[in-house]
């Protein structure tokens, strides 16, 4: 198990940056990931961890070491990929086995330490089978075993989940997860898909055009979003964003509402006066009884029942937000509904910088 | 949706054209029909030529004789094992294809191997694979007759630069042999190579990365994924090759025609001499049948091979 540090870590293809300076400190056995929109940069991140592509800049460390010039195979680290990248021709075993028998371990070992892993992850009968004769759960499960019989000081996990439908991908994240607090080692692992990152992660990084745009734990991104980016990308549905303007003592909305702002600045409304902000309310955080002072008047454009839920749309100016209400409840469009708001769960946002004011 | 529920309705319910019911043939007799123009001009093209081949060896049919066709029945087969320049000539050919089949590989491979490199300009790597494959096998002779010119020949010319006397390539039997491996080596490797850059495209680059991450070094990389992975291209490219191997005439025709005496000559030159030159067909088609065979023998054991690995 190891540390893994990025310092200033740069990645540019002639004049285009692709990873723009990334400072980020792993702690051993810490369970990272990686998230953001397909382009963000994350992939190349993990791959600079990993050796395979070269670094323009900056400096990364495993533990002690740093490993800019290091080959893959000298950095100590096992990696997942998307596409498991397992050799046909080789059976599972074969496949578990192919570091161990590169680095000279001896079959003894080398059978003894597939077994384990191979216990571990379930797929004790399938050691003779070729990858074509595996289904996609059972691949990517060869794909972990043969990562984890390395015992590397640091994992990579590459997507490892995008290629599986929905029902095995929420198994084989609970196993992920569980493999994780066993074996406890750290682990990068990247995704597009924040519902992975939000399940997994210890800390979230969430990049956006190969910068971090915050980096927390799934609760910090989830209830402290530091930008209008993170609030949208995090939570499902996503945030709802509606443009209000602070007019005196209250937050004027588009509609003619307005909420009172000392209920929501808490002490920051002095700097707030006359500018534009972002309200961000997350559809799970509208009630149906609240202080009257704190609502919103909602005309329903589309409802949708759910079974748990029902999410109802509707119209403030020209946003549109939505609202998680319980699932009795259940508009007719054009309806009108009055949506409380808990003032601690409004979040808002500079709407030229759409950075969180605190 | 009522209105397009009854245009379906109806559609179904429309009887066919008469044409059609005409035709109203049961399903094998559909495919029979089906395959009957590819299966007759199949028939015409190879199955004929090939049965009528078979059959004109069982006859004496020399056309300088002026003789009618004889049935000698497998007189000309006997007369081929009596005959000294049937087995040199297929010890040549059979000589030939050992040599050049798995130089051809060998050079093949290594010019896929260069031409998968990430290139910035990838185009005159390719054309260079291209163009001896596309040059004309008799062309190809010519050019390396003049390389191997005792006088004016590069090859002999490269030679006297580093201090070693010329030779006189195609006086002496074996350089003459090794001019003309060099030769359908040289042609032929551009084939090699492109079926195998065929399938070195299909290796996913993952592999290589898992292996980098593995610990893998480049030499066990090749010897671990890449051969591997390429084997069905390989057996392809033998297979294509090894057949026309053994059936090599042009390049040996325009180099040395068979000589010094008859120690080049192949068999499918010796099938033309009999036939085209000395207008016996009876013996020459029986010739012609006995590399038919030998080429059916070589697909048979080919295809095996790829069975057994599939």
């Amino acid at each position: 198990m190891a540390s893994v540090s990025l310092r200033k870590l740069e990645k540019s293809y002639g004049s285009l940056k692709i990873v723009k300076g990334i400072d980020l400190e792993i702690q051993d056995g810490e369970f990272v990931v990686f998230v953001g929109p397909s382009g963000c940069g994350k992939s190349t991140t993990l791959r600079m961890v990993a050796g395979l592509e070269s670094i323009s800049g900056g400096e990364i460390r495993i533990g002690e070491r740093v490993v800019n010039k290091l080959a893959p195979r000298e950095r100590d680290i096992a990696m997942v990929f998307q596409d498991y990248a397992l050799y046909p021709h080789k059976t599972v075993r074969e496949n578990m086995g192919f570091s161990l028998k590169v680095r000279g371990v001896s079959m003894k070992d080398a059978e003894g330490r597939i077994n384990e892993a191979a216990d571990m992850l379930g797929i004790g009968h399938l050691l003779d089978r070729r990858p074509g004769q595996l289904s996609g759960g059972q691949r990517q499960r060869v794909a972990m075993g043969r990562a984890i019989v390395r015992r590397p000081q640091v994992f990579l996990f590459d997507e490892p989940l995008s290629n599986l439908d929905a029902k095995l991908r929420g198994q084989v994240r609970t196993e992920i997860k569980r493999l994780h607090q066993q074996i406890g080692t750290t682990i990068i692992y990247v995704t597009h898909d924040q519902v992975e990152a939000m399940t997994l992660a210890d800390r979230i990084v969430i990049l956006r055009g190969g910068d971090i745009e915050q980096v927390g734990t799934p609760d910090e991104v989830y209830n402290q979003p530091q930008s209008v980016f993170v609030g949208g990308f995090v939570g499902s549905p996503a945030m709802n964003f509606a443009r209000a303007r602070v007019e005196g003592d209250a937050l004027s909305f588009a509609n003619g509402d307005r909420l009172p702002l000392a209920k929501l600045a808490r002490g920051r409304q002095g700097a707030m006066d006359g500018r534009d902000l972002i309200v961000g309310i997350r559809p799970e955080h509208f009630v149906t009884v609240a202080d009257p002072a704190m609502t919103l008047t909602a005309k329903v454009q589309v409802v949708e029942p759910l079974g748990s839920d029902t999410l109802v749309h509707f119209l403030i100016g020209s946003d549109m937000l939505t609202a998680r209400l319980p699932p009795d409840m259940r508009p007719e469009p054009g309806a009108v509904l009055h949506l409380g708001l808990d003032p601690s769960k409004v979040h808002l946002f500079d709407a030229a910088t759409e950075r969180a004011i605190h | 949706m009522t209105t397009s529920t009854l245009t379906t309705t109806q559609r179904i319910e429309k009887e066919p054209p008469a044409w059609t019911r005409m035709l109203d043939l049961s399903d094998r007799a559909l495919a029979v029909l089906l395959l009957a123009p590819a299966a007759i001009l199949l028939s015409l093209i190879i199955v004929y030529p090939v049965a009528r081949l078979a059959y004109t060896s069982f006859f004496s049919l020399s056309l300088t004789s002026g003789l009618p066709a004889e049935f000698v029945g497998l007189e000309n087969y006997k007369l081929m094992i009596d005959d000294p320049i049937f087995w040199e000539t297929t010890w040549n050919t059979v000589l030939i294809t050992l040599i050049t089949v798995p130089g051809a590989l060998v050079v093949g491979m290594a010019l896929a191997l260069l031409a998968n490199l990430p290139f910035r300009t990838q185009w005159p790597v390719r054309l260079s694979l291209l163009i001896p494959w596309a040059l004309p096998l008799s062309f190809a002779g010519l050019i390396f007759a003049w390389f191997f010119h005792s006088e004016y020949g590069v090859v002999n010319d490269v030679l006297n630069r580093f201090g070693i006397p010329g030779v006189i390539w195609f006086n002496s039997p074996n350089l003459a042999f090794a001019a003309i491996c060099l030769t359908i080596i040289w042609k032929t490797s551009s084939f090699m190579a492109l079926i195998i850059l065929a399938g070195l495209q299909t290796i996913p680059r993952s592999l290589y990365e898992a292996a980098d991450v593995d610990g893998a070094g480049r030499l066990r990389q090749f010897f671990e994924i890449t051969l591997p992975l390429l084997k069905p291209a390989i057996v392809v490219a033998l297979i294509f090759r090894t057949i026309t191997a053994l059936q090599t005439f042009d390049i040996p025709y325009m180099m040395t025609g068979g000589g010094p005496g008859t120690s080049t000559s192949t068999l499918a030159m010796y099938i033309h001499q009999n036939t085209v030159s000395f207008l016996d067909l009876g013996y020459g088609s029986a010739l012609a049948v006995v590399m038919f065979l030998l080429s059916m023998c070589v697909t048979v054991v080919y295809l095996r091979i790829i069975r057994t690995k599939g």
